[in-house]
């Protein structure tokens, strides 16, 4: 049962009239992973998390949650949900929020009053749990969001857009927090745009642009797609060896010379050659595509094969 | 059930942060001590717990015209005027946003997500927004009863009939303004929606009360009303015009499908018993009590005929399946929509 992903979509669609929101997307989220779902606004992200919570009522849906088919109750109530722009009523307390979570997916009363009290102290809003949601900023909505989440102790978490609108502190809070359900097992599925953020924390991406998954895979994995060996000398590189380098298909930028590389073994030529005419190497450094490249670069691309009409 | 428990426990919590539901039930408990200040002794009515005293023939301590009144007081002013206008008016402006509020982005989907049916979720948030009335109603009844007890020595549970009726009742616009709100999101719409829908059923009930008066109870009884002056003549009974009797059966027809908010509160009365009363004050009315004098007994029986002209399936049987239509509607709705 562990082995088993904790969401697998074998084909999910959603229809506006003519509109394709979802246009058959695929994707598999492993157990115990912090999943992050990227794209740009309108790309169907919230679309695809609302689907999987019934929320939306999808054209199309095949595929399993937890073991069980998307959408049914028994998923469901191993689920746990903060969404975008959460909205939580002015006349409860932090607590009673939380409560009522805990009512809607049939925790004990006992049971909840202590686990209430731990998830406030979890969040660092203790002191704060008796006063009104009416009072609160919108980073301590937000803690009050994520205690509501995992009330239930879900097996899975979804975050849509969970540091938007949230100040810098607020925001490396939140990313401790997702961390830490991943240290106790969850599965953190993360909706965000936010790139950088998601590098940070997230394990597996999948990038969906215009309804599709046009990425998906390991970060690491996908980064390293991208992999190079930057070198960088005193002084320009001689015209003689610039010739050559670039002949050999390398790039060569003044005193910088670009290599495309998966190992460090690769470019031992190049500094032979340079250290065999006496130029001096001043700097090497080994460098990655950054999330947001590759999300760039995958969009780009994803545009390109967009017909036009 | 802990889930539905949840769910109406949320709704009470919604109710208690409004300020119009305190106010609605301060001044419910106000009219119900009121009511409750009004006793009778040797000479007649006394009110504000005997502080001030009106002589009558018939309303004096210990007769049984004295207990009819009383608890006519109940059913022909307070239910049909403070809980059927005021009450439900103030509910409704209470709890018309919650439906538009609860299906709000970022606020539905906590509760969507979670293992509750939508139809179940759409009923109990439903049933909520009924506890504002149903709370209210209690109460008051509650010092009726314990007044009835304690001025006039009847103990009638059956005055208890006016919180499910009066829940009915303000069930009956609840459930449109509930079906405007979930189609357009909008409270504003949803209230004036209710509001229009109130107006207009109970001008077609007036209509068919006037029509059925003009046709029936007027000839029956005597009485001609000259319409330019207003002034009413007895007289012998005469015979019915048809034409009018048409226009009330037509006027009854086009009533039908309607809710009958004003009807069901009238019916609040035949469902009230009182042993002395409903035997040979049958058909007396308020006026006829505070005059200090009985009507004959023509007048009498055209009085009980007039108010027991409609069956409690007219009544609240048409009223539920407009309610049940409506409710499906919003249910539809509320289930079938992406939020």
């Amino acid at each position: 049962m562990i082995d088993t992903p904790a969401v697998e979509i074998e084909h999910l669609r959603k229809r506006y009239g003519k509109f394709e929101a979802l246009a058959g997307v695929s994707l598999r989220v492993p157990r115990g992973a912090v999943f992050g779902l990227l794209g740009p606004n309108g790309a169907g992200k919230s679309t695809l998390v609302k689907s999987l919570l019934t929320i939306i009522r999808p054209t199309e849906c095949r595929g399993k949650m937890l073991g069980e088919a998307i959408g049914s109750r028994k998923a469901l109530s191993r689920v746990g949900y903060l969404p975008e722009h959460a909205r939580f009523p002015d006349y409860l307390t932090g607590r009673e929020v939380i409560h009522y979570s805990a009512g809607m997916t049939g925790v004990p009363r006992a049971t909840m009053k202590e686990r209430t009290d731990k998830l406030l102290n979890t969040v660092g809003m203790r002191e704060w749990g008796d006063r009104k949601i009416s009072t609160f900023s919108k980073g301590m909505k937000q803690r009050i969001g994520l205690a509501q989440a995992l009330v239930n102790e879900p097996e899975i978490v979804f975050l849509d857009e969970p540091t938007d609108g949230v100040d810098p502190e607020g925001r490396i809070e939140i990313r401790k927090l997702i961390e830490a359900m991943r240290d106790e097992g969850r599965t953190v599925f993360v909706n965000s745009h936010l790139l950088g953020e998601v590098e940070q924390v997230a394990d597996e991406v999948a990038i969906l642009s215009h309804g599709k998954v046009i990425r998906s895979g390991k970060v690491a994995d996908l980064t390293s797609a991208g992999r190079c060996f930057e070198l960088r000398t005193r002084g320009p590189v001689p015209m003689e060896i610039r010739q050559k380098l670039e002949a050999a298909g390398l790039e060569v930028a003044g005193d910088l010379i670009n290599i495309p590389a998966e190992d460090a073994g690769e470019i031992q030529e190049v500094i032979d050659a340079l250290r065999s005419a006496k130029v001096v190497i001043r700097e090497l450094k080994e460098s990655r595509l950054s999330l947001e490249e590759l999300f760039l670069s995958a969009i780009n691309d994803s545009r390109q094969e967009v017909p036009t009409s | 059930m802990r889930a539905a428990l949840t769910i109406l426990w949320d709704s009470f919590r919604l109710l208690q942060a409004k300020k119009l539901f305190w106010i609605a039930i301060g001044i419910s408990i106000l009219v119900a001590l009121l009511y409750a200040s009004i006793g009778f002794d040797e000479k007649g009515m006394t009110f504000f717990f005997g502080a001030k005293d009106f002589e009558n023939p018939i309303l004096q301590e210990g007769k049984p015209e004295a207990a009819a009144f009383y608890v006519m007081i109940f059913t022909d002013v307070i239910v049909r005027f403070w809980l059927a206008w005021f009450a439900i008016g103030l509910a409704l402006l209470s709890t018309a946003s919650i439906f538009p509020d609860f299906i709000a982005e970022g606020s539905i989907g906590i509760s969507l997500s979670k293992p509750v049916g939508r139809l179940r979720l759409f009923l109990l948030k439903y049933l909520g927004g009924l506890l504002f009335v149903a709370l209210q109603v209690a109460a008051f009844t509650l010092i009726v009863f314990l007044a009835l007890g304690l001025r006039i020595g009847e103990w009638n549970l059956t005055v208890f009939w006016a919180v499910p009726v009066v829940t009915f009742v303000f069930s009956l616009i609840y459930c449109v303004a509930v079906w405007i709100g979930v189609w357009s999101r909008s409270t504003l719409f949803a209230l004036l929606g209710a509001f229009l829908l109130w107006g207009t059923s109970l001008l077609a009930q007036w209509t068919e009360e006037s029509l059925y008066q003009a046709a029936n109870f007027n000839p029956e009884s005597g009485l001609t009303v000259d319409y330019r002056t207003g002034e009413t003549y007895e007289g012998e009974p005469r015979e019915k015009d048809s034409m009018l009797v048409s226009g009330h059966r037509t006027a009854k027809k086009v009533v039908t499908p309607l809710p009958k908010t004003r009807d069901s509160t009238i019916y609040l009365k035949r469902l009230i018993k009182m042993e002395k009363r409903d035997t040979f004050l049958s058909g007396v009315s308020m006026g006829d009590l505070m005059s200090g004098k009985l009507p004959d007994p023509t007048k009498k029986d055209a009085m009980k005929r007039f108010e027991q002209r409609h069956t409690a399936w007219y009544v609240f049987g048409t009223s539920a399946l407009f309610e049940a239509v409506i409710l499906s509607l919003a249910a539809w709705i509320f289930c079938r929509r992406d939020y």
